[in-house]
């Protein structure tokens, strides 16, 4: 950005004043337009100059889409009241651009009315009711919102002293955007938008034929490009960098986080997406779409609900209308959820980790404590549930392996902190909580009986010690796993004794709870420790609130281990620190003939998407044998797909690094 | 015999057909129309009915009720 303390400006001399005017340029008063040097009057034509003008040195192109380079300058336009940096084009608007500090090599052109009015705050302090249509859970929308910060402000509502210090941090941070001047970064394009009104643009982003932009904030940095192209309304708004936001998209108080895809005529009002969502064709209205929250299709709604690492088949949708006393949604589908097409969830309900959800469910449930679950509607719209269904999954697995794959974010500053696992303490204390439950369930019940009730769902009782099959043998492999990876680690790279190789950090944290705050994993210990931070005062702005986010993620691995060592012991029955080398050599076999379980188990499913019935319809017109030949034309052989020689190959190499493993720790017996 | 009597019950009753669709030559899946998370539901059924334990691994690879008998006389 140019400013005085950069530049060196001087008023217009006579001369220049005469060139000037014979190019069409007029101003109210030309001792208020002060310019840099060189000054060039060819480079102006048409200019109608008002207020406070200062002006770079207009030299040079401007590059410009497909390679084309136009000269700087400014054409045509009313500038009231802005500081024009080096090397900047302005052309072509139709009303006026007023009240900006636009950056070094920035192009405005063909724009109707770009102005910034006295005391602007960007889209900052926009208050989204997010989750309930009518209020209790609003955030405050500022530039460097985070999953975390929004999380907290609107789930954590019972602690009344950590949402008020909050919030006022929020605003506080809302409040200092407040400016006379909007921004137009370095390098930025603005191109083709009838009318822009309070908006800051950031360094080198996109904008590109827009509808309208009002109050609201394009941030973006040269490394992490963001884009608002055609048709895009927006109104009370932030996009966040790395982000595209086109094809007609319709915004209002919404934030779209880092690394977002918002487009083809998706809505979203009040609402809240982070990291990596997406969102096309659909609406989204009262929505915290956390991190890679992904609605793609037509006739789907989101709304009142909590969502994130999500997926929305067509048609999905959900409501409450139970009440009378104003909307009441409270919709949480815990990490890792997909709903089926035209699945339809009433709310209240909240659905646990990594589960599905398929059918038109009219009556509210709660399956928090039983992840990995596939719930699907019976035809009175109650719940029908199958525990753990989704543990050995390709689904399931595939997920864990993509997200930090497709993490598109880019830049300095990634404020949404994420810990991707499928299997965590958070998911995994979930197993061991749901198995026990449904032990009880099941030593509970009578052989006659057909169903029970878990949370408002029905479980077939045959069901039940599935479940708790499931979920033990689920619990015992993420242990197992937890501890051979830490040995396979330290082994090579640590070394020492069995006790060492197995102690955790000093500063680790255990808590048998672990809590998803907005995408990030902690021990409830980490987050009553920052939940009182705040309200003690000791952090009192976002910047400390972050910092303090990340030194918990980085003990992320470490607070696991400890929750690991804790849960093993009542688990499975061993203390960590007592064990011999030959044990601990038995837990190896052991995990490694569970892992080759699970990984055929995942192979099993995935055999599921080249049966039969997965051939139906292929070898249209053609004779029998044609059926197969087309299908493998389409899809491949099983053996050949990506996902299928990934698993196989970390099948055939898991009993090499076991007897790795082993071998090391003879070495140090 | 009796066990596969008692298997072609179960599964009649899990997949909430007509036992007499249920033959000893019967694919799950191909001609009695088992969905995969029937399948589930069919392990879990033989095992109450027979108290035993499957190999969950083992168990969703048998395709047929015939498979099926040969596969639980295993454990009996």
């Amino acid at each position: 950005m140019t400013n005085d303390s950069e530049q060196n400006y001087r008023q217009l001399r006579a001369e220049e004043i005469r060139q000037l005017t014979d190019r069409g340029c007029t101003a109210l008063d030309w001792s208020a337009v002060r310019v840099a040097d060189p000054l060039v009057p060819e480079r102006f034509a048409d200019v109608e100059f008002v207020g406070q003008v200062r002006l770079g040195a207009l030299l040079g192109d401007v590059q410009v889409e497909g390679g084309r380079a136009k000269p700087a300058g400014i054409y045509r336009a009313r500038i009231e009241d802005c500081t024009v940096g080096n090397g900047v084009r302005i052309a072509n608007v139709g009303s006026h651009l007023s009240g900006y500090q636009i950056g070094n090599h920035a192009l405005i052109e063909n724009v109707g009315v770009m102005e910034t009015r006295k005391g602007a705050r960007f889209g900052n302090g926009v208050e989204a009711e997010v989750l309930n249509e009518a209020g209790g859970r609003e955030v405050p929308l500022f530039n460097a919102l985070s999953s975390q910060y929004a999380y907290l402000v609107c789930l954590h509502r019972y602690r009344e002293g950590l949402v008020d210090r909050l919030l006022e941090i929020g605003r506080r941070a809302a409040n200092e955007a407040a400016r006379d001047f909007g921004q137009v970064g370095e390098g930025a394009y603005v191109v083709g938008v009838p009318k822009i009104q309070d908006v800051n643009i950031g360094p080198a982003a996109r904008i590109d034929s827009a509808q309208s932009l009002v109050n609201g904030t394009v941030l973006s940095h040269p490394l992490a490009v963001t884009t608002v192209g055609d048709g895009v309304m927006a109104k009370d708004f932030i996009v966040a960098e790395g982000t595209q936001v086109t094809g007609g998209a319709m915004l209002s108080k919404t934030f779209v986080g880092q690394g977002c895809r918002v487009g083809k005529q998706f809505s979203a009002e009040n609402s809240l997406f982070f990291a990596n969502g997406e969102g096309f064709h659909g609406e989204a209205c009262s929505v915290f779409a956390g991190p890679y929250t992904v609605t793609h299709h037509k006739s789907t709604l989101l709304i009142g609900g909590l969502f994130s690492f999500y997926n929305a088949g067509s048609g999905t949708n959900q409501s409450n209308h139970r009440y009378k006393l104003g909307p009441t949604h409270e919709g949480k589908l815990e990490r890792g959820c997909k709903t089926g097409s035209f699945s339809y969830v009433m709310w209240p309900a909240r659905v646990g980790p990594f589960s599905v959800v398929l059918g038109k469910h009219t009556r509210s449930f709660n399956t928090e404590a039983l992840p990995f679950s596939h719930l699907e509607a019976d035809e009175a719209g109650r719940c029908e549930l199958i525990p753990g269904h989704y543990i050995a999954t390709v689904g399931t697995l595939r997920d864990g392996l993509k997200w930090p794959q497709r993490d598109r974010r880019t830049g300095p500053a990634l404020r949404d902190i994420l810990c991707f696992d499928v299997f965590s303490p958070l998911t995994v204390g979930r197993m061991v909580r749901g198995a026990a439950w449904l032990d009880e369930l099941h030593k509970g019940v009578d052989r006659t009986v057909a169903t029970v009730n878990a949370g408002g769902a029905t479980i077939k009782r045959v069901l039940l010690r599935t479940g708790v099959k499931r979920y033990t043998a689920a619990v015992e492999r993420y242990l197992l796993e937890q501890i051979f990876l830490r040995l396979e680690r330290r082994l090579a790279g640590v070394g020492g004794s069995l006790r060492h190789l197995f102690s955790a950090d000093a500063a680790a944290v255990d808590s048998t709870d672990w809590i998803d705050l907005g995408g990030q994993l902690m021990p409830r210990e980490r987050w009553e420790n920052l939940s009182n931070a705040v309200v003690a005062g000791s952090i009192e702005t976002i910047d400390q609130l972050q910092r303090a986010l990340l030194q918990i993620r980085e003990f992320y691995e470490e607070d696991t281990w400890l929750w690991v060592r804790r849960q093993s012991q009542e688990s499975l029955g061993f203390d960590l620190d007592c064990l011999t080398i030959e044990q601990v050599q038995g837990f190896v076999a052991r995990y490694c003939e569970q892992q080759q379980k699970f990984l055929r188990l995942v192979l099993l499913d995935a055999e599921h998407e080249y049966d039969e019935g997965s051939r139906i319809g292929f070898g249209v017109d053609g004779a029998a044998n044609d059926r197969d030949r087309d299908f493998v034309a389409v899809r491949g052989a099983f053996q050949k797909n990506s996902f299928v020689r990934q698993v196989t190959a970390e099948l055939e190499s898991l009993p090499a690094r076991c007897d790795a493993v082993r071998e090391q720790l003879a070495a140090i017996a | 015999m009796e066990t596969a009597n008692r298997v072609k019950r179960v599964v009649a009753e899990t997949l909430r057909i007509d036992p007499e669709r249920v033959t000893d030559e019967s694919r799950f899946v191909e001609d009695l129309g088992a969905e995969s998370v029937q399948s589930i539901e069919l392990v879990a059924a033989f095992e109450e009915e027979f108290d035993i334990d499957m190999d969950e691994e083992a168990a969703l690879q048998v395709k047929s009720v015939s498979d099926a008998v040969k596969f639980i006389e295993k454990y009996l």
